[in-house]
């Protein structure tokens, strides 16, 4: 019963994290950045759902779509104006320039929001739902629910439309998709702006099931990328198996060594996994 | 090579003496600008000349902080001994993890690391020995000029053995692997040996120095020993100043954590957003350092700029 | 009057290599002696720098044995072969685009055969002069990455040179070079084969082959179809239908 408990708490978990990966391993598929700041990107989609739930009375889940269409625009701009300058520079600058904007945003975000810490509490938030003696709070179980829809669009959206051909096109190369009509600017930008408004959406949905500070974004950018490499950045779905597959082994992690040992299980399986499978290229296409 | 071999030994000459001619500020500022310096140094041996990114050196400085405060800490064991100790810890694990993470390339090699230095600082958190969370106490010592001293000649022997490998065979070895590793591997260089002793020296420099400054702060934890934003800014230093030259990383530290600090005391908060800016203003328009920077100013003018830009936009 | 030959330097046994389901080399076997130039040829996607990389050791077989100057070395890794006296120059030219012309060869002065040249100062002579012999002494100081096509194909050819190989495994040096280029770069094959280097050339420039090779090699689809001195082998029906497709009835 216990452990049946661990894997639904893990499941629920991991489906969140999965979506919050999904971003992430959609940039550094196809753009081939590394984006350090992604934490970062989550922690403000969750600063923007807080203030249309407090400020406008929005639901939050009904407030993610206006969130993703905000942090849309933020990703577009930020690939347009800032990282297309550097994508065809080392990996390394990548991932300094990256960093180098989670210092900002993470700066800023700190002088707008104050370090306190905010949680979205919708008037179901507390509420449970038991099947078969185990309790599954209903407010994860929709986050849960939002991250596989999103999960699934993605899939939709890379796989069934004209952009999605163009996105997995640049994917696989950039030279012969210019020769097919495809604009890479505005196509990298489009691409970035996908994954940041999933990356909002993440943060939305984290809101609500857990707190948020400017401060989140680190620990999530680095949670991200170990379900990226495990899930691979080939498709969507195979990045939330892969969200499960932590979001499982934190919960019995949790559970059999410690609440504090689950960073170290996190982090030692990434570094067992990039051992034991190191030719990866990975592309979602 | 620099043919002005005089200008760095006068500066190291002043910097030597400066405990005597500065205040305990100024020593504090010294002792850790130094301890930067050191650490961005030895992130340029693996990253700057072997061309492997690695965002996990803090791990070995980490390593060296522990290593060290548990043999004074727990075993009362001298300085010297517990420094050693240290040193071959991070040895000894940059042998064992070596092998497999340098068979990574590129952006994996650098998140192995990332996650080495999360994986390893839980571990510690969760190790009686190590104090758990709470951490281990040094013995006290207040000899800062000591420490001072320390650091400077570490960063001395540090920045000697960055002009030996840059001038040896073993150098052109590394930089061969940076610029292509299979041809390196075709024309006869034995990659897997040259990484990882690349990789042994990287952290030993970082353990010692972790070491020394352990023993200064006296007081450590797993957060500040395995700090990750420690590990990027050393990372950030070497960049800026110029990877795989022999003094771009030290001109990078001092002339950045300088900077920093002058920020920090007059408008504190602000000094971390300067230092966000200042990395994504070096990798567009300088992303390989300084040094380089100057020469290209040299021959072109402010259009050196505009040229970086670019080459690598999309 | 006879003279024994000399015993092969390479013999190649059934070498064989797959590529998830795709079999690039099949079972292919072949030797050369020292001095011998052995031309490779085959139309594209036939296994040619598959091959070539099975004996520098890029890649390692999933079948046959290698042998070289008496040792099995077909499991050996590529920086040991390198030590034994084998260098190659790769079709997509892989100069160290950062480092100038010099340093590129001076590395190859470096780690060469028996390990290489130890004093920085001598292999750095050494690179000098293999500069001079392939004609890229003007441009030492450039970075290699400046450098046009032909001049990439000599950097690449000087590298290989500067590792005093006894086996030199070219992949395709005259591709893009016009007529006069051509020559110049036969004449220098030719003379590096008068210091007793063993050649194998991969080449679609037919008449580089037909002047420089001792005697050809075919392959079609990863398998040999055809050895032999060139004018045979030019002649030989499957290689035409190789090349040219069958014939309609």
């Amino acid at each position: 019963m216990l452990f049946a408990q661990i894997l639904v708490n893990g499941v629920l978990l991991g489906g969140l994290y999965g979506l919050m990966a999904l971003g992430m391993a959609l940039v550094w598929g196809v753009l081939n950045i590394v984006n350090l700041a992604h934490g970062a990107l989550i922690m403000l989609g969750g600063y923007a759902v807080y203030f249309l739930f407090t400020g406008a009375g929005i639901d939050p889940f009904a407030a993610l779509p206006v969130a993703m269409g905000g942090m849309f625009c933020f990703g577009y701009l930020l690939q347009r104006l800032l990282l297309n300058l550097i994508v065809r520079s080392a990996l390394l600058n990548t991932l300094l320039i990256t960093f180098g904007l989670d210092v900002v945003l993470t700066y800023l975000a700190q002088l707008a929001f104050s370090a306190d810490f905010r949680a979205i509490n919708p008037s179901y938030a507390g509420a449970n739902v038991t099947l078969a003696g185990i309790t599954v709070p209903l407010a994860r179980l929709a986050a849960f629910a939002v991250a596989l829809l999103l999960a699934g669009l993605l899939w939709l959206l890379l796989n069934r439309t004209r952009l999605g051909r163009a996105i997995r096109a640049t994917a696989q190369n950039l030279v012969a998709a210019r020769l097919y009509g495809v604009e890479p600017r505005r196509l990298y930008a489009v691409t970035f702006g996908i994954g940041a408004a999933l990356a909002g959406a993440a943060g939305g949905l984290y809101g609500v099931v857990a707190q948020i500070t400017p401060y989140v974004g680190t620990s999530l950018t680095a949670k991200s990328f170990v379900i990226a490499i495990i899930g691979g950045l080939d498709n969507p779905l195979a990045v939330v198996v892969g969200g499960l597959v932590i979001g499982i082994a934190e919960s019995a992690a949790a559970l059999y060594l410690g609440p504090t040992y689950t960073d170290v299980i996190s982090f030692g399986l990434l570094v067992l996994i990039l051992v034991a499978r190191p030719a990866r290229s990975l592309r979602m296409a | 090579m620099s043919a002005r071999w005089w200008v760095p030994l006068l500066g190291a000459a002043l910097l030597g003496a400066v405990p005597w001619i500065g205040d305990e500020t100024i020593m504090q500022f010294g002792i850790y600008l130094l301890l930067v310096a050191v650490l961005a140094q030895a992130w340029n041996i693996l990253g700057g000349f072997t061309g492997y990114p690695s965002f996990g050196n803090s791990t070995f400085y980490g390593l060296g902080v522990y290593g060290t405060a548990i043999a004074m800490a727990q075993f009362h064991m001298p300085f010297w001994t517990g420094l050693a100790l240290g040193g071959g810890l991070a040895m000894l694990c940059a042998l064992l993890i070596g092998l497999p993470i340098l068979r990574l390339r590129g952006p994996y090699f650098a998140i192995a690391t990332l996650g080495l230095n999360a994986a390893l600082s839980a571990l510690v958190a969760n190790l009686d020995v190590a104090g758990r969370n709470i951490g281990l106490i040094l013995p006290l010592t207040r000899n800062d000029v000591l420490f001072y001293e320390g650091l400077l000649a570490l960063l001395l022997a540090a920045t000697l053995a960055v002009a030996w490998i840059s001038s040896s065979r073993f150098g052109m070895g590394l930089i061969a692997v940076r610029e292509d590793e299979d041809a390196a591997a075709v024309m006869g260089v034995d990659t897997t040996r040259y990484k990882i002793a690349a990789l042994v020296l990287s952290a030993l420099f970082s353990a010692l120095a972790g070491g020394i400054y352990a023993y200064y702060v006296t007081f450590i934890d797993p957060a500040s020993a395995f700090d990750p934003k420690l590990n990027v800014q050393m990372v950030i230093m070497a960049v800026f100043g110029g990877p795989g030259t022999v003094l771009g990383p030290v001109v990078g530290a001092f002339l950045l954590y300088s900077v920093y600090q002058a920020l920090a005391s007059s408008i504190s908060t602000a000094a971390a957003l300067f230092y966000g800016v200042v990395i994504i203003l070096a990798v567009i328009f300088m992303p390989k350092g300084l040094v380089d920077l100057g020469w290209g100013l040299r021959r072109m003018g402010p259009r050196y700029l505009l040229e970086t830009v670019r080459q690598y936009r999309l | 009057m006879s003279v024994a030959p000399a015993a092969p330097l390479l013999e190649a046994g059934g070498l064989t290599r797959r590529f998830q389901g795709l079999v690039a080399v099949n079972d292919v076997s072949f030797s050369l002696r020292p001095g011998e130039i052995l031309g490779l040829i085959g139309p594209n996607g036939a296994g040619k720098t598959t091959l070539v990389s099975l004996v520098s050791g890029t890649l390692l077989p999933d079948a046959g044995t290698l042998v070289f100057d008496g040792r099995r070395i077909e499991r050996l890794a590529p920086f040991r072969r390198a030590h034994l006296g084998i260098g190659r120059t790769f079709q997509v030219m892989k100069p160290f685009p950062g480092l100038s012309v010099l340093e590129n060869v001076t590395v190859g002065a470096l780690f060469g055969r028996g390990g290489g040249e130890r004093n920085r100062a001598h292999a750095r002579e050494r690179a000098r002069a293999m500069l001079d012999f392939t004609g890229l002494a003007p441009r030492l100081a450039q970075r290699a990455d400046a450098l046009g096509g032909p001049d990439r194909k000599r950097l690449e050819l000087a590298k290989a040179l500067a590792m005093q190989p006894k086996l030199l495994l070219l992949d395709e040096v005259m591709a893009g070079l016009n007529a006069v280029e051509v020559d110049e770069v036969v004449a220098l094959i030719k003379k590096i084969r008068e210091g007793g280097v063993a050649i194998l050339v991969i080449e679609h420039v037919i008449k580089a082959i037909r002047s420089l090779s001792d005697r050809v090699l075919v392959l079609h689809h990863g398998q040999k179809i055809a050895e032999g001195d060139p004018a045979s082998v030019f002649g030989d029906p499957r290689v035409v239908e190789a090349y040219l497709g069958k014939r309609r009835a």
